[in-house]
């Protein structure tokens, strides 16, 4: 169980696959904290352009903390964010949706007040990138639970609906780039296949997505790559079916290797 | 027929009101939802509004009405802006009180520039003759010019709704006022918006202003005037809503009118009753969503934790050779009785109330706005007791600071249940209900208050009037009074925090959720505290009346609360001393000012005149830049020079750190 | 002599004592630990863990949950939960991440009220209890997030929790004159709580001046301090990398070895050395409760955890 050796470097499938693609967004040697607190400690990422990455690991282990060092929310106090060639390490969350970074929070922050459809408006003011703007009617053609919901308010979605809106409401925006913060989280298991589907559709429109998951069923299902954090370290690099096989993996970091 | 004529009459004119009320409510409600902020500076607005339109309208000549109609508001829209951006801006992100308490030194700013600029005097201005007269409908009588104000508080209010709701700006500025970050994580640049939200909500505040002119006289007080009726209707329609705004303000124009011609005895009291009950049955208001409130990004309360300033036993010497020095210095020295029987007492006194509010306010965090409920209901009482009952000061005091601590049990029952900004504005309706009850009855005095017949002793029954024995050199024995109270009334703070008691208090400070888990009622002790407060405030008051000679309901007025804040930021809060000093060097600055009136140079002299106005600026600058307080300015400055001079080794250490 | 011998011996004394006098056991179990505290991080080894340091499962509840229920508006968050914790237990509540753990706990402590069910301690009905009344009671509480009085001292933070235990037997004069100093019994406790928690050459620093484990530390001894009969323990590992998780595990395991633990956690993987019986919780409703073995064999749990996968 536990006491198996951690996996060594050797084992790790790490830079063979990042020889050879297009990396869009890229983390090196990411730190980052709260006050006293450090919680991310090194991370080094890669998502290339296209694919469904997956960064999963155990509770607070930095998976948010690294989403919101991408956004920008938290400052990094060392590394670097590389996105599409460019240092964004520095930027606020309106210069990084600026560049085509999408941003879909945990417990989505639908605006409450809102009907589905101002909730999408504001998205369309948002400031992504232009060129992969989806129009308001396309993400009702998409969901057709929020089309039939358009007039009610943010408090009155269920989760999966809201999940729907929360997406949508960044691709009305402009992302090239998705970043999600536990997409499954509270959501009944056929809720959570229509918000895989709906990645699934995302990325089928050119859109790269890199998830956060502690669902690892949900995660390992969607992804192309997977990366498991630890101690604010990624501890492992790999696709899905080699994450699967290797139980010791699955053991140690995360929990459910019973 | 009549009835029911005289009865429209009165909604006409309630609605008049109400939409005044309504213009001002809907920007301060608004400036709160999208910033957190709460400005005592919007009745201030309200009042430039009026007074550029009196300029306006006198240089434009005929037809200047409706020029200033549409200038005035914009001009003071400017003036939004520049607050915004030099003085609100840098205080984003702290505990929303640091913008009540800017705010109010802002009020103190505007009011005496405004007295500055057009003096003291009220103007009337002239309507322009369309609006003059009235129109007949059934057989009555009405004015032409309140169709006209409800007219254009409908229109405006109209269209600041459809500006909400149809427009880019209005649905940013609402999903911003629901949740800030996840805008800016669309990539909006929310915070680019603030200086045109509160340009807007002064805009809002100025029509009104003009609106107003053309009813009553133009006045420096008309701020204030409105101020707490205005909070009053946003905090009942619920923080942030747009809607809660205009029902709350309309309800309330009508509902205050109303009462004045059928229930004369609830007039004044009615709203804050209204509103303590709405804020009892439901603390959002009638139309707030709790779950709206946002992510919260407030800060702290910046307090002094720890020694502060120099170490204890450093302090304590200090404290005791000041102690000394009051005690001795006006027997040896021949000082003037002014300045030691009376402005010395008023210090003493202040220092008092001061340390009272920074029990609940600095030690168990709850910020009351409405601390001279005590002050005010301790020096009625003690008056009350010394022309009725019996003339013993001791006594007097005695029933006063029972008295008090009844009340603000009550009050602290009442009020606790509701946290944050709710709190402060409950306790603040408290008080004003008890400023507004004086003026009703005989046996307080009404308007006039009690003066003459006020004479207390010193003995039980009998003996000598206490402002009558004189030591050596003039100085009274009320002075040493006075300076054992407050000396006193630290002592036993001192203990209070010392003891389990106090280190409870401290505890909920830094988290009440902890402290609760630990096994302790927060809320009782936060009650406790609130009622330790109000016997101490309620001392401070009978002093003060004693020092007076008489009460007044200016004992009760909010602006007191005000200035009892002032010197507890200024002094610092979290440190039993810092306000009691904060109280002293207040007290000085006012007096230096108000004695430059009989200096020789004019500029001098202006500034003698513009003394709230300077110290409100003083206050502006001590909240933006040293919002610890006095006492926290040596370690600063300290930790200021200590940066200059090793900059680089800060950095350096900073890099290792992360590595 | 090993820890584990040491625990034995402690945790069959509370056993015995525990229902008429929880405060003098736990002065001398502070005490008699006292000396072992200092060494925490390397205690464990890869057998140690058996759950047999703890008195035998005699079925003699502490705390038990009858029907317990919360639904947020459409969603049931707790889910006709019963527990029943013995008397010593090291109990763990495992699940995937909403699974309704943290809203149970809340439900315990009394943060939140149930829409159905209670609560009952030692055979006592706290449902309606407030969470201060619980902890008088003897349910304690850690955070999930560090949440300590950062502003006072270490000492001061301790004395506070302590001093709560006595709070309604302090004369008027006691509670609000008498000096924090003069309590020597609670502080005589505190001390021993610091001791014990490995934070005594700390007392004199300011909380918030600790590092994240000292935190911890003074977290664990904040409830430590209040003398509880149960701990819950809501995520004590949460943001720790894998090797400081088992070490504040086994930190906990040995500082509160002589009360009843509660502790949620979302790895099974961690807690089954230490643990007597783990619940395993999902979609808000108990799915299974048993020996950690037993746990770890049964289908139903791998499949809550690896959803699709495990069908292969």
């Amino acid at each position: 169980m536990s006491d198996d050796d951690p996996p060594s470097d050797a084992a790790r499938p790490a830079d063979r696959a990042s020889a050879d693609v297009d990396p869009l967004l890229r983390l090196e040697n990411l730190r980052a904290g709260y006050g006293e607190t450090r919680v991310l400690d090194g991370v080094d990422m890669t998502v290339p352009r296209g694919e469904i990455v997956a960064l999963v690991g155990r509770n607070g282990v930095g998976k948010t903390t690294t989403l919101r060092s991408i956004m920008g929310e938290v400052r990094p106090t060392d590394g670097r964010v590389t996105y599409a060639g460019e240092d964004v390490t520095t930027l606020g969350p309106v210069e990084t949706v600026r560049r085509g970074i999408g941003f879909v929070p945990e417990e989505r922050r639908v605006f409450p007040g809102l009907t589905v459809e101002e909730n999408l408006t504001v998205g369309s003011y948002g400031g992504g990138d232009a060129a992969n703007r989806r129009s308001i009617e396309d993400v009702f053609d998409a969901f057709e639970n929020l089309d039939r919901r358009r007039d009610s308010r943010g408090t009155d979605l269920s989760g999966g609906e809201q999940q729907m809106l929360a997406v949508g409401r960044a691709l009305v925006a402009g992302a090239d780039l998705l970043l999600l913060d536990e997409p499954t989280e509270g959501l009944a298991p056929l809720i959570v296949e229509r918000v895989a589907d709906i990645v699934r559709e995302a990325n089928a429109d050119g859109v790269t997505v890199l998830l956060v998951e502690q669902n690892v069923a949900a995660a390992l299902d969607l992804a192309d790559r997977v990366y498991v954090l630890d101690g604010g370290r990624i501890v492992y690099e790999g696709t899905p079916e080699e994450l699967r096989a290797d139980e010791s993996v699955m053991d140690r970091y995360l929990g459910v290797g019973v | 027929m009549a009835a029911a004529g005289a009865l429209f009459d009165q909604v006409l004119n309630g609605l008049t009101i109400g939409m005044v009320y309504v213009l001002l409510a809907a920007g301060l409600s608004i400036v709160f939802g999208v910033m957190d902020v709460i400005n005592f500076a919007h009745g201030e607005f309200f009042a430039l509004g009026a007074y550029f339109a009196l300029s306006v309208a006198i240089a434009t000549g005929p037809g200047g009405f409706w020029v200033a109609l549409l200038v005035a508001p914009l001009l003071v829209a400017v003036v939004g802006a520049g607050v915004e951006r030099f003085t609100v801006r840098p205080l984003y992100g702290r505990n929303p009180l640091y913008h009540i308490l800017l705010t109010f030194g802002l009020v103190l700013v505007i009011k005496d520039v405004v007295e500055l600029v057009w003096g003291p005097q009220p103007y009337q201005f002239a309507k322009p003759p369309v609006l003059r007269g009235t129109v007949e409908i059934l057989g009555y009588g009405y004015s032409v010019y309140s169709y006209f104000v409800v007219g254009v508080g409908l229109l405006i209010a109209v269209g600041t709704w459809l500006a909400l709701t149809r427009t880019k700006y209005g649905l940013i500025i609402r999903a911003g006022s629901m949740d800030r970050g996840m805008v800016r994580n669309l990539g909006i640049d929310v915070d680019r918006y603030y200086t045109l939200v509160f340009a807007f909500g002064a805009l809002l505040a100025a029509v009104g202003g003009v609106v107003i002119a053309g009813r009553q006289s133009v006045s420096p007080g008309m701020g204030d005037s409105v101020i707490i009726p205005a909070f009053i209707i946003v905090v009942l329609g619920g923080l942030g809503s747009f809607r809660g705004a205009v029902v709350g303000g309309l309800a309330v124009g009508v509902v205050q009118t109303l009462v004045r011609s059928y229930v004369p005895v609830l007039e004044g009291l009615v709203v804050f009753l209204l509103m303590i009950v709405v804020l009892l049955v439901r603390p959002q208001g009638l139309f707030g969503n709790p779950e709206w409130a946002g992510a919260d990004e407030g800060g702290d309360l910046l307090t002094v934790s720890g020694g502060g300033v120099f170490d204890s036993t450093l302090r304590r010497r200090a404290g005791a050779a000041l102690v000394a020095a009051f005690a001795v210095v006006p027997l040896l020295v021949g000082l003037p009785s002014y300045y030691v029987n009376t402005l010395a007492v008023s210090i003493f006194v202040w220092a008092l109330f001061a340390l009272s509010l920074d029990l609940v306010m600095g030690y168990a965090g709850l910020v009351s706005l409405g601390h001279v409920l005590f002050y005010g209901v301790g020096a009625y009482a003690t008056v009350l007791v010394v022309v009725n009952l019996v003339p013993s000061l001791w006594v007097a005091l005695a029933v006063a600071i029972a008295v008090c601590t009844a009340v603000a049990w009550v009050v602290g029952h009442l009020s606790i249940r509701v946290s944050g900004v709710y709190f402060s504005m409950i306790t603040l309706a408290f008080a004003e209900l008890f400023h507004s009850a004086v003026y009703k009855f005989g046996w307080t005095g009404g308007s006039d208050g009690i003066f003459g017949g006020f004479d207390p002793t010193y003995g039980l029954v009998g003996g000598p009037a206490v402002r009558s024995i004189e030591l050596v050199g003039d100085v009274e024995l009320f002075y040493y009074v006075a300076l054992a109270a407050a000396v006193g009334g630290y002592l036993l703070a001192r203990r209070l925090i010392r003891a389990p008691f106090g280190s409870v208090l401290q505890a909920i400070r830094e988290s009440e959720d902890r402290t609760a888990f630990v096994g302790y009622d927060v809320t009782a002790y936060k009650r406790r505290a609130f009622v330790v407060s109000g016997g101490l405030a309620g001392l401070a008051g009978g002093l003060s009346a004693t020092l007076t000679g008489g009460v007044a309901p200016e004992f009760l007025a909010w602006i007191l609360s005000g200035e009892v804040i002032v010197m507890t930021i200024l002094g610092g809060m979290g440190t039993l001393y810092g306000p009691m000093l904060g109280a002293g060097v207040y007290l000085v600055v006012k007096d230096v000012l108000l004695s430059l009136t009989n200096a020789g140079s004019p500029l001098l002299v202006a500034l003698g005149e513009f003394w709230q106005g300077a110290l409100g600026l003083l206050f502006v600058a001590f909240v933006i830049f040293v919002p610890e307080g006095l006492v926290s300015l040596p370690e600063t400055v300290a930790s200021r020079i200590d940066r200059r001079s090793g900059g680089g080794e800060t950095i350096a250490e900073d890099a290792e750190v992360s590595d | 002599m090993s820890t584990d011998d040491e625990r034995t011996t402690d945790a069959s004394t509370t056993n015995s004592t525990a229902t008429d006098s929880t405060t003098d056991a736990s002065t001398a179990d502070s005490t008699t630990d006292a000396s072992t505290t200092n060494s925490t991080t390397d205690v464990p080894t890869a057998d140690s863990g058996t759950p047999d340091g703890r008195p035998d499962l005699g079925g003699d509840p502490v705390l038990r949950t009858e029907g317990l229920t919360r639904r947020f508006g459409e969603l049931v968050a707790v889910d006709d939960v019963d527990l029943a914790v013995d008397r010593g237990e090291f109990r763990s509540v495992i699940g995937p991440n909403g699974a309704g753990k943290t809203t149970l706990f809340n439900l315990i402590s009394g943060a939140l009220s149930p829409s159905e069910g209670r609560v009952v301690l030692d055979g006592e009905d706290v449902t309606a209890l407030s969470p201060h009344e619980r902890v008088r009671r003897g349910i304690g509480r850690s955070f999930q997030i560090t949440n300590v009085f950062g502003g006072l001292s270490v000492e001061e933070n301790v004395r506070i929790a302590a001093r709560s235990t006595v709070e309604t037997d302090l004369s008027a004069w006691e509670r609000y004159l008498r000096s924090t100093d003069a309590f020597d019994e609670v502080n005589e406790r505190a001390a021993a709580t610091l001791e014990r928690v490995g934070l005594a050459d700390r007392a004199e620093e300011r909380a918030g001046a600790l590092s994240y484990g000292d935190r911890r530390r003074l977290e664990l001894g904040l409830v430590l301090a209040t003398d509880p009969q149960v701990v819950l323990l809501d995520e004590p590992t949460a943001g720790m990398s894998r090797e400081v998780t088992q070490s504040t595990i086994d930190l906990i395991d040995e500082v509160l070895a002589d009360r009843t633990l509660l502790l949620i956690e979302h790895d099974i993987d961690l807690v089954m050395r230490v643990s007597d019986r783990i619940t395993v919780l999902d979609r808000g409703s108990e799915l299974v409760t048993g020996t950690p073995d037993a746990v770890a064999a049964d289908p139903e749990v791998r499949k809550a955890y690896l959803g699709g996968v495990a069908d292969e």
